[in-house]
């Protein structure tokens, strides 16, 4: 996200928040694995917009978000807007703890606009990913942490900072 | 008697976590508005004792809401709601009269603790 940080340090603060965030706010615990989503996906992204211009895209199972929501209303029977609802507040909720330990570590502030929900996957344009994270839930169900850095147009990388 | 509470997030999931925290306590959810232009316009009628406000919202932010509502009625009780908890927005918060700041996902202690500092 911004040359202050490792991309290793920046992957921890984001599996961290991601962790905190999901046991929290949905009741489920997430670990990292290699149990990538299927077929039946649903995307939500969202775009730093102030101290960095990066991106952090969720691909979820839709199964995944349907049983995280209905965790999170309390309610077995949760509508699609109400599943787009739960997700873009979850990945607010997450940005918000991104950006405030992204603050605690380099004194940076940022900012991140509205989160955006998509049926299926999105990949954002002029972006490419700089790094993936994956979780399982242990019942088949996964996840991915996308960070996305604007496309090089083959500029010199700096494949170890985030 | 319970005290009325005015809540202004963008989210529906924010207004059931609210409900389901104060469960047992004697505050009620009096009104909810979804955006810092529908809060300054159902302010005056609803005269809660406190409001609850998210910042990032669709069109115009908590922020400027929160300073909107304190300009017609300083005695306004105003605690930000927010993921965005750090750096100057606790700073724009205090400087505009917020009376608190809660930081999302909220604890249930912390957020009640939070609303009797306000309303104190």
């Amino acid at each position: 996200m911004n040359t202050a940080l490792t991309r290793e340090e920046l992957e921890q603060i984001l599996d961290q928040a991601l962790q905190d965030v999901t046991e929290r706010t949905a009741g489920v615990r997430l670990r990292q694995g290699d149990h990538p989503p299927g077929e039946d996906l649903c995307t939500v992204h969202i775009t730093f917009d102030r101290g960095f211009s990066t991106s952090l895209t969720l691909c979820a199972d839709t199964s995944l978000l349907l049983r995280m929501a209905r965790n999170s209303f309390h309610e077995d029977a949760v509508t699609p807007e109400d599943l787009e609802e739960f997700s873009k507040e979850y990945l607010n909720v997450l940005c918000g703890k991104v950006t405030g330990a992204m603050f605690r570590a380099t004194q940076i502030p940022a900012r991140f606009g509205q989160p955006r929900f998509y049926r299926g996957r999105y990949e954002p344009e002029e972006q490419e990913v700089q790094f993936i994270l994956t979780y399982s839930d242990g019942h088949s169900e996964g996840a991915q942490l996308i960070h996305h850095v604007p496309c090089s147009h083959g500029d010199e990388a700096e494949p170890n900072e985030a | 008697m319970s005290r009325r509470i005015m809540v202004v997030d963008d989210s529906r999931l924010v207004r059931v976590q609210l409900e389901d925290v104060l469960k047992g306590t004697d505050y009620e959810i009096a009104a909810y508005c979804r955006s810092g232009e529908d809060a300054i316009e159902q302010y005056a009628a609803v005269q809660p004792d406190l409001v609850t406000m998210d910042i990032i919202m669709q069109g115009m932010d908590g922020l400027d809401a929160a300073e909107a509502i304190l300009r017609s009625n300083p005695d306004a009780r105003i605690v930000m709601v927010s993921s965005l908890a750090y750096d100057d927005t606790f700073e724009r918060a205090k400087a505009i009269g917020a009376k608190g700041f809660v930081d999302k996902p909220f604890h249930r202690e912390q957020l009640l603790k939070v609303f009797e500092e306000a309303l104190s």
